[in-house]
């Protein structure tokens, strides 16, 4: 069987008394649209943080493309091709859009610590980064400040930020949390073509995009998994429906 | 960059490089005090303002490096240019990386206070190291330099080439990311960005350049002391990255002159000038927290 | 020192002096340890309310031959003096950054130094031990430990245990305790958050004058004494873990102690002794034995 991008071996995150992500064992497949989903509380930003090395793990085990990542620092499994993109705005707000996905884009820059310009160099930070921005969407307001950006085009900067980093594997908290109607319907378009290539782990609450986007889909509630299985078949589970969905999603 | 500022800066440069050649031996020596005092801000700046890490720890470089060039020239007899400033540059390295490397574990208020905890240390010791000199100080029997328009020519160009150096790494690739550090460090890091190793570059890049104005300053003087060390000095050099305004190394530049020349005239005024300096942080903190720098472009803050 | 060799009463005096000097530590560094917790303010001129308390028990002192009398009332007007730089200075930090605390206390620093020398003076001034205490408690054959330190000392833990029962055991200490660990949550509670701010920098500030008045006799009164104390107390509040009142009483001792023994022991070094500390917990733990975990 093929390598998974990300597997979890028993993952628990505790605060104080209370275990947040409780003895999680994932499997994401390369190339899969892995979403999970859960009630509010269940510990899915909580496990995204985990794995993006922000949090560190109380016990068990993170591999990423079969190496052991556990302790890893945030920066270092950021190198090793993962995308990390925030429930809330998380941006440079005195930067501009397009100073933001510099940034992003810099940090594959080789070498990472430069003091003099280079041209060749530059120039292919700049594209990544423009072309990041077009894809979200924002290439027309490349100048203006992010604090001065609406909600749903922050949103959209932290895409085009996590892009320009060129991911292989992608974990995204919400993205389509507080978008409008057609917002939303560009980013499901945008996550569907990010997926293509690339591997996802999706925290989201909007069950129809959920369906329309994802591969696999893990159902989370109390910090531990409930059920893994396809969109349908998960749509299906009476257990999920009882813990999760309601009496009438279907 | 401002069109306006490089045009002033230039100026500027040239109207000290003229002062050897009008003005009479104290405002000479008190330009040349200004220039180090220039470097010695600018230095900072891009620590605190680019780099946000506000550091206390800055007036130990300084000191640092006038005491081993007290220490080459009294004790080794090396006191030539070309070999005791690369010594005593090193010697500030090799200590600014040991100390940036311990402090920068921290951040935020603990950063501010570890950094006043080493300078205190460092103060300690040089004031109460047997041969050191105590509290009196040290003089330097021979200087690298001692003819005095060589050294303000000395002075002059080390500013020039200092502020260069500082706004080549500002400005460039390292400090714009340095600036994203400082707005948001944790989402710099889920970047891929090692940012703790890009802060202790610039910590250290900061420290040599202000060894540099150490360096000169007890080139100037012949003269070291520990207050050169103390937690005063820093704060004070802090006033004028602030007055001045941070984040633009000609701000802080501009308020370490104005620093300098209040605290030399309002010195011989009266013997409560601490108070008038202290009421200069306190009204630039409360009034003009973007400097005169900010001021100068338009905003207030 | 007798060779270096040390006896049991020589080792247990230090022991006390050790405690005495950690206790009084406890008082500055816990003031300065809430204002950073709660009010999120970095307070340099922390040290000079403790020398202001200092001189002004001096002068009390001086005139009414008490220096419990001095305390007395001396105390509260240092509560009034942190009142009023609270509401005058201190409350324009609350949403600004840390560079300008540093600064704005520094020149707060700059002002209350000539201020105290303007009213005091620059002498240094010693302070006659209050005569209820000046005896000696015998410990063993040789030693004697200070009669004024013990009641320094319990003094100092009867306050620190009135702190404890504060922050357990009261409304008010419930809310300083939330807000020290959660400034943000302080500022979301409304208007009342403000009096809690004045009187708790209020409060930190008079502990800080009432360390400087217990500590008069015992080290002279002189115009650099805020520093020194500020630095230290800077050191146990990074060891201790900021807004940590337990914090800062662990560190608070441990450095008491380290440094008596340290003066004692290694007399060349023993001002680095405090440091090296500092360094060895910072390596261990960046944010201190009680602060909260970096990840």
């Amino acid at each position: 069987m093929a390598e998974p991008a990300l597997e979890t071996e028993a993952l628990t995150r505790r605060f104080g008394a209370l275990a947040a992500v409780d003895a999680v064992s994932l499997r994401v497949e390369r190339g899969a649209a892995h979403a999970v989903i859960g009630p509010n509380g269940a510990g899915k930003s909580t496990l995204l943080s985990v794995l993006s090395g922000e949090l560190r793990a109380s016990a068990g085990r993170i591999r990423l493309h079969g190496r052991d990542v556990t302790r890893a620092s945030p920066d270092a499994i950021s190198r090793m091709g993962v995308g990390r993109s925030y429930q809330s705005a998380n941006v440079f707000a005195p930067l501009t859009c397009a100073e933001c996905v510099w940034l992003a884009a810099q940090s594959r820059a080789r070498p990472a610590m430069a003091f003099l310009p280079s041209a060749e160099r530059d120039a292919a930070i700049a594209a990544r980064a423009a072309r990041a921005l077009e894809v979200c969407g924002l290439a027309e307001r490349r100048l203006v400040q992010s604090a001065q950006l609406s909600y749903g085009e922050q949103r959209q900067l932290e895409l085009a930020m996590v892009l320009a980093t060129d991911p292989a594997l992608l974990l995204l908290d919400e993205p389509l949390a507080g978008l409008g109607h057609d917002e939303t319907a560009r980013v499901v378009l945008l996550l569907r073509d990010i997926a293509r290539d690339r591997t996802l782990v999706l925290v989201e609450h909007d069950m129809d995009a959920v369906f329309s986007i994802a591969t696999v889909v893990t159902v989370m509630v109390s910090g531990r998994i409930l059920e893994t299985g396809t969109p349908a078949a998960i749509r299906a589970s009476p257990r999920v429906r009882e813990a999760y969905l309601g009496e009438d999603e279907a | 960059m401002n069109r306006r500022v490089r045009v002033a800066l230039l100026v500027v440069a040239a109207a000290l490089a003229l002062v050897p050649l009008i003005a009479d031996r104290f405002w000479v020596q008190f330009a040349a005090k200004v220039m180090i005092s220039c470097i010695f801000a600018a230095s900072l700046d891009l620590l605190v303002g680019y780099g946000g890490m506000v550091s206390l720890a800055h007036a130990a470089f300084y000191g640092l490096a006038a005491y081993l060039l007290a220490g080459l020239s009294n004790g080794a007899g090396i006191a030539a240019l070309p070999a005791s400033l690369p010594l005593c540059l090193l010697g500030v390295g090799i200590v600014a990386l040991g100390i940036g490397w311990l402090t920068l574990r921290t951040s935020g208020v603990y950063f501010v206070m570890v950094t006043l905890a080493f300078t205190e240390m460092l103060f300690h010791l040089f004031n109460e190291a047997p041969g050191l000199g105590g509290s009196d100080g040290l003089y330097i029997s021979s200087r690298p330099i001692a003819q005095r328009t060589t050294v303000y020519v000395a002075i002059w160009a080390s500013l020039v080439g200092a502020y260069l150096l500082l706004e080549r790494v500002a400005r460039g690739p390292f400090g714009r990311v340095l600036v994203g550090i400082r707005i948001n460090e944790a989402r710099m890091r889920t970047l891929g960005f090692p940012t703790r190793r890009y802060k202790l570059t610039a910590f250290v890049i900061g420290a040599l350049v202000a060894g540099l104005a150490g360096y000169l300053d007890a080139t100037l003087y012949g003269f070291v002391n520990p207050a050169q060390l103390g937690w005063r000095q820093s704060g004070l050099v802090l006033v004028t990255v602030l007055l001045g305004g941070k984040g633009t190394l000609y701000g802080p530049m501009l308020g370490a002159a104005l620093i300098t020349l209040v605290e030399h005239f309002a010195a011989g005024a009266t013997e409560y000038w601490g108070t008038l300096i202290g009421a200069i942080a306190i009204a630039t903190v409360l009034l003009l927290p973007a400097g005169l720098a900010g001021v100068l472009q338009g905003t207030r803050g | 020192m007798l060779d270096g060799e040390m006896t049991l009463s020589l080792f247990a005096l230090q022991l006390l002096n050790g405690v005495e000097y950690g206790l009084l530590l406890f008082l500055v560094a816990s003031g300065l340890t809430l204002i950073f917790g709660v009010l999120g303010v970095l307070n340099f001129a922390h040290g000079s309310f403790y020398m202001l308390g200092a001189y002004l028990a001096y002068w009390i002192a001086a005139r009414s031959g008490s220096l419990f009398v001095a305390m007395l009332i001396g105390v509260p007007m240092m509560l009034l003096v942190g009142w009023v730089v609270e509401r005058l200075a201190i409350s324009r930090l609350y949403s600004r950054d840390h560079l300008s605390h540093v600064l704005l206390t520094y020149g707060l620093v700059l002002v209350l130094n000539d201020l105290q020398r303007f009213l005091f003076g620059s002498d240094v001034h010693g302070v006659p031990t209050p005569r209820p205490f000046s005896f000696g408690i015998a410990l063993g054959e040789a030693q004697t430990w200070s009669a004024y330190r013990a009641f320094t000392s319990t003094i100092c833990l009867a306050i620190a245990l009135a702190i404890r029962q504060v922050l357990l055991g009261t409304r008010f200490g419930m809310r300083v305790r939330a807000g020290a660990t959660d400034s943000e949550m302080v500022e979301a509670l409304g208007i009342d958050v403000r009096r809690l701010l004045s009187i708790l920098f209020a409060a930190g500030t008079a502990l800080a004058a009432f360390a400087g008045m217990l500590a008069a006799p015992l080290t002279t009164v002189y115009p650099g004494m805020g520093e020194g104390v500020l630095i230290v107390s800077f050191v146990v509040v990074v060891i201790g873990g900021i807004g940590s009142v337990k914090g800062a009483f662990v560190g608070a001792l441990l450095v008491g102690i380290a440094d008596t023994f340290g003066k004692v022991l290694l007399p060349g070094v023993s001002s680095a002794i405090v440091y090296a500390v500092m360094a060895a917990v910072l390596l261990w733990r960046p944010r201190g034995f009680f602060g909260q975990a970096a990840r």
